[in-house]
């Protein structure tokens, strides 16, 4: 099985962190903060840890505004709900999620929000221009990816936000495809907030996710339930990171997550990424040179992840994406990727697309066995 | 200010189609579909196959829509890539130049399954 659907959830996961992390879960998995037992103390004390070292990953600033989700759509739903002033515009962009959109949709279609999409140009980019005209004085907050789960292409965060920071706007961003892959530096640039998960480059398990929060910054809490405090209060505590956080958390997740920041670190991993690069190339390449492939967004490796999207002329892309699985054992993900209006300016919102996402596992022989594959059904087809 | 609790304005609800084929009125899905498997015949596969551009359909067709008919009828599901694969003893490749509409379009509306939950 060759395996290319890291966008949508890293696979195979490294072993050690996963291993390590049910050790410690199965030696002190006990309920974090909820009573002064050692070991509950203990389990709150690694959960504080590991808020602390993802607060360092993204930049952050304050180890208490790291808040735990159960992914990024959960974390974006707590931002955008959370945040959304009635009367207010929202401005976003035609790259995003659904994980973005259908929130912001729900709140204009309720006549809280107006929304306002951002273009992108034909490689695939934001534009900060077109950012800077879209702002106007009640715009609430901007909301953006950090990187197309489409297109692979990392937008200019560090002069998107340039520019929000200018008008005084919050950028709030969605870091589902970029964490663990590429630097997200929230007080560097001046981001108000990150949405994360940590099943994609993270590395980790599905079930956990998080936002960072920049001071000032302060959703509206849309959850409620016990925080293991205050317990006489019939109200939530605004108290971070406890705000976001009704209900006791994903413990193992979390205790993963952590394990995997160490993996993340080491020189191996490291290694790994930039090889992921090569193959994109290689793979970005072979396809181009491959008559009845067309290949989607930007052609050149900077600021890219590695992933890419194309279509087999006069093939329904989920129909190649069978063949693939079937006849060759390569998983690729066809289709709309959540991301409609994305699909809609590339022309393939009918078809949708076939999308290649390499992980740190893969290795030459995939690519090639890709590429093989791929010439033998352009072959077919012509 | 509206409520976002209380809107389901925006809930995505696709609008089936009733049809008159092969003599019956049978429901579809927007992308043609079967809703009810059961309102699946021979003929009402033939004349789909018609509607696609094949003149009639042969035995390795018949062959085709017939495992994957019996295989949703025993197991409440469609078969997985590789079982398509082993039970119609064709690759995947071969199956989807068979339909007009390849695999999805072809094979499996024909067939009468239910159209993929998965927007692939």
């Amino acid at each position: 099985m060759i395996y290319l659907d890291n966008a949508a959830t890293s696979f195979p996961k490294p072993a050690g962190p996963l291993q390590r992390a049910l050790a410690a879960y199965l030696a002190r998995g006990a309920s974090p903060g909820r009573g002064g037992y050692d070991l509950a103390v203990e389990a709150e004390q690694t959960v504080d840890e590991v808020r602390r070292r993802l607060g360092r990953f993204f930049g952050g600033g304050d180890d208490h505004r790291v808040c735990f989700t159960y992914n990024a759509t959960d974390a974006l739903n707590l931002l955008i709900q959370g945040l959304a002033q009635s009367g207010g515009r929202v401005v976003s962009s035609r790259l995003e999620h659904n994980s973005v959109l259908r929130p912001l949709y729900h709140l204009q279609q309720a006549g809280v929000i107006a929304l306002e999409l951002l273009p992108f140009n034909p490689q695939g980019f934001l534009e900060p221009e077109a950012l800077d005209r879209a702002l106007e004085a009640r715009t609430s907050f901007v909301i953006l990816t950090h990187a197309s789960n489409v297109l692979g292409t990392i937008q200019p965060l560090p002069e998107l936000a340039e520019v929000c920071g200018e008008r005084g706007v919050p950028l709030l961003v969605d870091a589902s495809q970029s964490a663990g892959l590429t630097p997200v530096r929230m007080q560097d640039w001046g981001l108000a907030a990150v949405a994360f998960t940590g099943h994609k480059s993270l590395l980790g398990p599905t079930g956990i996710g998080g936002l960072v929060l920049s001071p000032g910054i302060d959703p509206r809490p849309t959850r409620f339930g016990g925080t293991g405090m205050d317990s006489s209060s019939l109200l939530h505590t605004m108290e971070y990171p406890y705000r976001l956080e009704a209900g006791t958390i994903n413990l193992l997740g979390i205790l993963a997550l952590g394990e995997c920041l160490d993996y993340l670190a080491t020189p191996e991993h490291q290694e790994a990424l930039r090889r992921e690069m090569r193959l994109w190339s290689r793979l970005r390449q072979g396809l181009s040179d491959t008559p009845g492939v067309e290949l989607y967004g930007c052609q050149d490796e900077t600021n890219h992840l590695p992933l890419l999207s194309c279509n087999l002329r006069g093939m329904p892309a989920g129909d190649a994406a069978d063949i693939l699985d079937g006849d060759f054992g390569i998983a690729v993900r066809a289709g709309l990727h959540c991301a409609p209006l994305l699909h809609q300016d590339l022309g393939t919102a009918e078809r949708g697309a076939l999308r290649f996402s390499l992980g740190p596992f893969n290795t030459q022989e995939h690519v090639q066995s890709v590429l093989e594959a791929m010439s033998l059904l352009a072959r077919k087809r012509a | 200010m509206g409520d976002p609790a209380a809107s389901q304005g925006d809930a995505y609800d696709p609008k089936p189609q009733v049809r008159r084929v092969a003599g019956r009125d049978i429901v579809f899905d927007q992308e043609g579909f079967f809703q009810d498997a059961d309102d699946w015949s021979r003929e009402a596969a033939q004349e789909l196959a018609q509607e696609s551009g094949l003149a009639e359909l042969q035995d390795r067709h018949w062959q085709v829509l017939k495992f994957l008919r019996e295989f949703y009828q025993y197991n409440g599901r469609a078969p997985l890539n590789r079982q398509l694969k082993q039970g119609t003893g064709m690759s995947l490749l071969e199956l989807e130049g068979l339909f007009p509409g390849g695999l999805k379009q072809g094979a499996r509306r024909l067939a009468g399954l239910p159209n993929p939950k998965s927007c692939a």
